[in-house]
């Protein structure tokens, strides 16, 4: 039977790989992704299983999924051209993939199908730090939270348990940890940007709130609070906390091994490892 | 639906190197072509993402003005105007 051995929250930013370039491995960032990589390897996963927004790459306004799933032999990114990133070529598991998809859709989860996309920073950059040999198949489920109305985040939270089911009724002994992909608050090239930046933190304290609440293992005051008007009072692009939210799916009210915000950027690093 | 091509467009210039570079050499030739409402091409050429924003164009999408610095946009110029419709942030479900 596959089991699900950690859950990770990190965030995607995409100018952090050229940052830690030109800064190096002793940088704030670079330190953070290396405590986080030391989990997933400590968790020795045969497969990830990775919550994602895209940011209008993968898919488009002429067709946008509220929740998809990609289902492929493998898959390529970033498609969007961060600095200092390589394409890579990422391997999946279409077989586990498609059960999860039909195991889902009988339990009341359409989950759109993709089957030959490429995905951009918002997959790679997290991959780029922790598994940069790309050893570890991925299957990415694709959440939308940047184009209101978003999904609510109770909904979010059930596809995370409906997609920890069905991982637990893959029949093979599987190792899978799944991954939380975004920020809490965060304004990208809106009117809430700091002078001078491309970005912005508008809600501070949300972001804050949101770190205690995982701290405290209080998913369910999460879920109550995380209201949509919130998750977009954050930024424009709040609602990646919707990843988070279904990578608790698997989590429940366990408390995580650590939270570590970033709080300038309105994200955190975050381990959950109870194998 | 014109807005949605004002996002198109955006993101055309991430994924079509034809058209970025179009759009650096001579953005109305290159606007010419598109299906735009008046005040959406002049908004486009004047560089006003204030504007724009207010129509509705996604934020992210217009990141990739400045970021490739057309429309006589840089991140400077860009991050002036677009701080400048703070008042309208859209934060409705």
């Amino acid at each position: 039977m596959a089991e699900i051995v950690g859950a990770l929250g990190v965030p995607h930013t995409p100018f952090f790989p050229s940052l830690v370039e030109r800064e190096g491995p002793d940088c704030e960032t670079a330190r953070f992704f290396a405590a986080v990589k030391k989990e997933l390897e400590a968790m020795r996963p045969d497969l990830i299983v990775m919550y994602d927004t895209d940011h209008l790459n993968t898919f488009f306004l002429d067709n946008l999924p509220v929740f998809a799933l990609g289902v492929t032999e493998v898959f390529h990114g970033p498609n969007d051209e961060p600095r200092a990133v390589p394409i890579y070529t990422i391997k999946s598991r279409p077989d586990v993939a498609a059960h999860l998809r039909r195991t889902c859709i009988d339990s009341g989860f359409d989950l759109a199908l993709t089957q030959q996309f490429t995905v951009d920073h918002s997959v790679v950059v997290p991959l780029h730090f922790m598994t940069p040999t790309m050893r570890v198949p991925v299957i990415p489920i694709f959440v939308s939270g940047h184009i209101p109305p978003l999904p609510s985040a109770r909904r979010c939270y059930e596809l995370g348990v409906a997609v920890k089911r069905a991982i637990e009724s893959w029949p093979d002994k599987l190792r899978v940890v799944v991954i939380g992909s975004g920020s809490f608050s965060l304004e990208v090239f809106g009117p809430r940007i700091a002078p001078g930046k491309s970005d912005g933190v508008p809600d501070p304290d949300w972001a804050k709130r949101v770190c205690a609440l995982l701290e405290q293992g209080a998913t369910e005051t999460l879920l109550t609070e995380a209201t949509s008007e919130q998750m977009l009072r954050a930024g424009n692009v709040g609602g990646e906390l919707l990843d988070w939210i279904a990578m608790l799916g698997a989590v429940g009210e366990r408390r995580p091994k650590f939270v570590t915000p970033q709080m300038e950027q309105g994200h955190a690093y975050a381990a959950w490892n109870w194998s | 639906m014109s807005v949605y091509a004002v996002n198109y467009l955006c993101r055309e210039l991430l994924r079509d190197h034809a058209f970025r570079a179009a759009m650096k050499a001579d953005p109305a030739a290159a606007l010419a072509k598109q299906d735009l409402t008046e005040e959406e091409r002049k908004a486009l050429l004047a560089g006003d993402v204030a504007r724009l924003y207010r129509l509705g164009v996604n934020a992210f999408l217009m990141g990739y003005l400045p970021r490739f610095e057309v429309c006589g946009l840089t991140m400077p110029i860009y991050n002036e105007r677009i701080r400048s419709a703070a008042d309208d942030v859209r934060t409705g479900h």
